[in-house]
């Protein structure tokens, strides 16, 4: 898949000439970043055999919510921003609830969900526009003043990479010490080679990025760090957590995971809250990009971030997938649609296409498993 | 029967609906012994053995672990007495290692509260060697292995949490004879270490080479329960298809 993106990259690069450039990645970036938070928890959902069609839905309800308390209401930001998030865990229980306990399938739960939720943001603000004003709140949505710079980008990169090296240097020294043979030493400098090669070309094309009037490079854009730090998190709990492992054992086989004792109802129930902490942020990340709240906000989110988990090689079966791979399959979406829109494209074929591109993918995952 | 049992059953009933799926069953088990429970389809056995797995609750009766009543409101609880259940479709996550099914359910941790793969991997390779020799991929996912591999990851499951009384539902239904022959190994094994064995089964073989002692089921119904060395094959046929206790017996 990482081939694909590349291929895109280029080819679209080859049609328009300004698709590699440090702005249109900094844009691409910057606008994935709503998708890919969570595109990321959508993938352990997947992977459990749920599905939760109310994310776009849920994420209008609760910009909305967050921009009204602010603008309408006058309610400090954070408290704002906590009522949204509030909106969203009691949603998130509620669908978790009617779907682990109740045993409804997630499938209606959450086509209720995606209707009434939509029904939700009209009328908290009775569909008006909710303007958001608070500088650094704005920051979060990226652009002008939503970075990092050129020294931040740099020193969160090699933040970053040792974080990831020191990571590498544990688990050896823990395989080590319980006797078992550690992975292959090359294979792992491979890796560490390979991260800080991407982190720092990340961090090299970004502050490349010089905005007319401003001094120095943009850096790494903000709703990109908070991506890149939810997938980082996420992807440890899947893989270094019982949470996860449970996660991984449910959606493999659900009998197996009740009989082996897994609390299967209270993982299922965590693990739509977890989701619906992901969309709250989501929100906020959306809502200041945009500068408001609006009613419509993430309609038809929830197909883009499906299809991001299964073009990143989540599969619809359950049991298998990854959150790393939705970055990818993210990306590949973004890429797509903005590659696109640079060959001036009309949307009804933009459409056809982003639609044929989820299909092909599933059909790319069936050939390869054959 | 007089001195105390490590597993004993009194009148156990369960039933779905109307249907009386086991009705009035008791039976003991001692330690080292193994127990072989037969029947026909629907016999109930399966059923019985899920209600001792902590998967399905008691309806009437009651079950005694060393003499003490005790009650599973789930498979934890029974896990956590003792009990281990292989059950007929293994119930292994299919996506995951073998390593990882070892341990489902009962992760080793680190201080921090994070899954310490090496020292679960560190206890599954002599583990797994020590059962058969010949497993060496254990960081496959189990859909991959064969089922006598599936097998030796079931069992281990007892051996690793030290496991006092072991369910099996036809653990030999779907192995060629060399697998038959390593799992038969396992459970005399199993059984000299003083471990109690309930082998649910179809299989004569299985039951004449295995067990000490038998129950037939019927209908949900105990038919009789005999030492194995008392009977003829022909003899506990007779049981199971025509529900009657030999004259012998």
């Amino acid at each position: 898949m990482a081939a694909v993106l590349v291929a895109i990259a280029i080819g679209f690069h080859g049609l328009t000439g300004s698709f590699l450039t440090a702005e249109n990645l900094y844009n691409i970036a910057q606008q994935t970043a709503v998708v890919g938070i969570v595109a990321s928890g959508m993938a352990l959902i997947i992977v459990a055999r749920q599905i939760d069609l109310s994310v776009g839905s849920l994420l209008g309800a609760v910009g909305v919510l967050m921009a009204w308390l602010q603008y309408t209401q006058g309610w400090p930001v954070v408290a704002a921003l906590l009522a949204g998030l509030g909106l969203a865990l009691a949603v998130g229980l509620f669908q978790g609830w009617l779907s682990a306990v109740v045993g409804i399938p997630s499938f209606v739960v959450t086509l209720g969900g995606l209707v009434s939720l939509r029904g939700v943001a009209f009328l908290v603000a009775d569909g008006k526009t909710q303007p958001v004003t608070e500088p650094w709140l704005l920051a979060l949505g990226g652009g002008l003043e939503g970075s990092l710079g050129e020294r931040g980008s740099w020193l969160l990169g090699v933040g970053l990479i040792l974080l990831l090296w020191g990571w590498q240097m544990l688990q050896r020294r823990a395989q080590a010490r319980a006797g078992a043979l550690p992975g292959n030493f090359t294979h792992d400098l491979l890796k560490a080679g390979l991260a800080a090669f991407a982190v720092f070309g990340t961090v090299a094309v970004f502050n490349a990025y010089r905005i007319e009037g401003q001094e120095q490079g943009q850096g790494l854009p903000l709703p990109l760090v908070i991506w890149v730090a939810v997938v980082l998190l996420l992807g440890f709990v899947a893989r270094h957590t019982r949470f996860g492992r449970y996660v991984y054992a449910i959606g493999g086989n659900p009998d197996a995971a009740r009989l082996a004792g897994i609390p299967v109802r209270r993982v299922m129930i965590q693990l739509n809250l977890l989701l619906a902490a992901l969309v709250a942020l989501a929100a906020v990340v959306a809502m200041a990009r945009l500068n408001a709240g609006t009613n419509s906000m993430g309609t038809g989110m929830e197909l883009t971030v499906i299809a991001a988990a299964v073009i990143g090689g989540v599969s619809l079966a359950g049991g298998s997938g990854s959150v790393g791979g939705t970055v990818l399959g993210a990306l590949i979406i973004q890429s797509i649609d903005s590659g696109l829109l640079l060959t001036d494209v009309s949307i009804g074929w933009r459409m056809v296409v982003l639609g044929q591109v989820l299909v092909a993918a599933v059909v790319f995952d069936r050939v390869v498993q054959k | 029967m007089s001195k105390t049992a490590l597993l004993e059953v009194r009148d156990a009933r369960k039933s779905f609906g109307g249907v009386h799926a086991v009705d009035g069953v008791s039976l003991s088990l001692a330690p080292g012994e193994v127990l072989a429970v037969l029947g026909h389809n629907g016999a109930g056995k399966s059923t019985l053995m899920q209600m001792l797995a902590g998967a399905l609750p008691f309806d009437g009766g009651e079950l005694l672990l060393n003499g003490q009543p005790v009650k599973f409101a789930s498979p934890a609880d029974s896990r956590a007495a003792g009990i281990e259940t292989i059950h007929q479709k293994l119930a292994l996550a299919d996506n995951l290692d073998s390593v990882a099914n070892l341990f489902l359910g009962r992760e080793l941790r680190t201080r921090f509260g994070l899954l310490d793969d090496a020292a679960m991997r560190a206890a599954a390779v002599p583990l797994f060697a020590r059962l058969n020799p010949n497993f060496k991929n254990i960081a496959d996912p189990v859909m991959s292995l064969s089922g006598g591999q599936r097998q030796v990851v079931a069992i281990a499951r007892a051996l690793q949490f030290k496991a006092r009384v072991l369910i099996m539902d036809e653990p030999c239904a779907a192995l060629g004879p060399a697998e038959t022959a390593m799992v038969h190994d396992l459970i005399r094994r199993l059984s000299a270490e003083g471990v109690g064995i309930l082998l649910v089964t179809h299989d004569m073989p299985d039951v004449f080479a295995l067990s000490s002692r038998l129950m037939v089921m019927k209908n949900g119904r105990p038919v009789a329960t005999c030492r194995t060395a008392d009977v003829t094959e022909d003899e506990v046929l007779a049981m199971i298809i025509a529900g009657k206790a030999p004259a012998t017996a």
